[in-house]
């Protein structure tokens, strides 16, 4: 940066945020179609970093296989794309052996509730310190648009299922609840700076932090395109109590955004029982943060 | 036109400064990401445009940078910009229905003159309801700095024509069914 009216660089570094969302950034380019809605994550992301000042040094993002799992790529952290359906795993292996790193998984709805489901079951219940982004565009879109977990059972643009799949769909965030998960929550990729703030928080979570990331897919579900007039600020709130956040996700449809569920238990680290006086929710510790390095 | 709501309002010079570089941040951040994927999708003619359109708004980051220089910005959290749009009115609405992969010249000429609309309007509405002189008066400053730039794309459009309503050929398109 060069100099302006006179003053030194270390000047205005003081005045500008010394880490910006583009720091975060590759130099690769994204092959995502233009239109896609794993931008508004990649977007998200590297704002929620760079707000929270971590060192790309020490970050790590894991991902499976499938469209939104090249996002290691695009950031300038580090970055293990990894086999279908073993984000979660690769990503635990990383954060007990490198603890002092923030993990972050990510992937889509097969990669993640099909071939990597089992895996997403017991993060939720080992609970250690990691955050999973899933990007649900209720398709699969790398292999050319076939049903995903989260498809719709009367969806029937695909060769593979031309009647639909005729199941029902898998439910995210309750399963997530059912299985133990301390942190749930859904964002909109329309919706980078509001998806920031989820972000920010479930990094900031002491446990395992699962969000839930509705992701249009512009070229095999155009029709996601109404989610946005169609998703809502979640009428839940942060339901503390896990039977009432249970009965609230069952009745929500599916496109309430926000904080669903988030919980103080023991976070798993090699036996090591959790931090017991950390007692802020997410939205204290968020508010803590503003207070530290805000205005 | 109704009033802004009271949490939208500018309240210094130091806090519009740090609403501009965001924007103008964002619109570079925004360009870039466009010339890439046209880039990625073989339209070196509209990811040109975008390189060009994403260079100027690195100079527009660098000039509101250099204003910044004498002022403590306050830091402001992502989700906590005075604005209504979803990102800043210049970033990306990475949803867009009129950006694709096989988009003409003029359509994404179309798609920064909206941009640069916003961002205007943002300017203007700081301009009328800032409670602080200063800050009101700098916002009127930028805001003539946008219509320049829409004036710019208004004249570029005058010269590609207007968009096509169809869209050219899709030589490798998915593989869906009738």
């Amino acid at each position: 940066m060069t100099a302006a009216h006179g003053r030194s660089t270390e000047q205005l570094k003081a005045s500008i945020p010394s880490l910006r969302a583009k720091d975060y950034k590759s130099d690769v380019k994204p092959v995502w179609c233009p239109g896609c809605g794993h931008f508004g994550v990649l977007a998200a992301l590297t704002k929620t970093l760079a707000y929270l000042e971590l060192p790309p040094e020490q970050v790590a993002v894991v991902s499976g296989i499938g469209c939104s799992s090249r996002l290691p790529a695009y950031l300038a952290v580090h970055g293990f794309h990894g086999v279908h359906g073993r984000a979660l795993p690769l990503a635990t292996g990383l954060k007990a052996a490198r603890p002092e790193l923030t993990v972050i998984a990510a992937g889509g709805d097969g990669d993640g509730f099909s071939i990597g489901g089992n895996h997403f079951l017991h993060a939720c219940r080992r609970n250690q310190d990691l955050t999973y982004i899933v990007m649900d565009n209720e398709v699969y879109g790398m292999t050319k648009g076939q049903a995903s977990p989260t498809t719709q059972p009367d969806w029937c643009r695909s060769k593979l299922t031309p009647h639909g799949t005729g199941m029902r769909r898998f439910q995210p965030a309750a399963i997530a609840l059912a299985a133990g998960a301390s942190f749930i929550a859904r964002g909109f990729a329309g919706d980078p700076n509001g998806l920031t703030r989820l972000l920010a928080a479930a990094i900031e979570h002491p446990g395992f932090a699962f969000v839930q990331v509705l992701s249009p897919c512009r070229t095999f579900r155009p029709e996601q395109q109404e989610w946005k007039q169609l998703v809502h600020a979640c009428e839940l709130g942060p339901a503390h109590d896990a039977a009432r956040a249970a009965e609230l996700i069952q009745r929500d449809d599916g496109l309430g955004l926000g904080l669903l569920f988030e919980q103080k238990i023991p976070v798993y680290a090699a036996g090591v029982a959790a931090d017991a006086a950390d007692t802020l929710t997410a939205a204290e510790r968020l508010a803590a943060i503003e207070a530290e390095h805000c205005r | 036109m109704s009033p802004p709501a009271a949490d939208s309002i500018i309240e210094s010079v130091a806090e519009l400064v740090a609403h501009a570089l965001e924007l103008e941040y964002a619109s570079q951040a925004h360009y870039e990401q466009l010339a890439d994927s046209m880039a990625v999708h073989h339209n070196p003619e509209v990811a040109s445009l975008f390189q060009r359109l994403a260079a100027l708004s690195g100079e527009h980051a660098a000039e509101v940078a250099a204003r910044a220089a004498d002022m403590t910005l306050p830091r402001i959290p992502p989700w906590a910009f005075k604005w209504e749009c979803p990102d800043a009115p210049e970033g990306a609405d990475c949803l867009d229905p009129d950006v694709s992969y096989r988009m003409t010249t003029a359509e994404a000429v179309a798609v920064a003159l909206h941009n640069e609309r916003r961002g205007r309007a943002y300017y203007l509405h700081v301009a009328a309801s800032a409670t602080d002189a200063e800050a009101r008066t700098l916002a009127a400053a930028m805001a003539t700095e946008e219509a320049e730039h829409v004036a710019l794309l208004e004249a570029m459009l005058v010269e590609t024509g207007a968009p096509q309503p169809a869209e050219p050929e899709d030589l490798d398109p998915p593989h869906m069914p009738a």
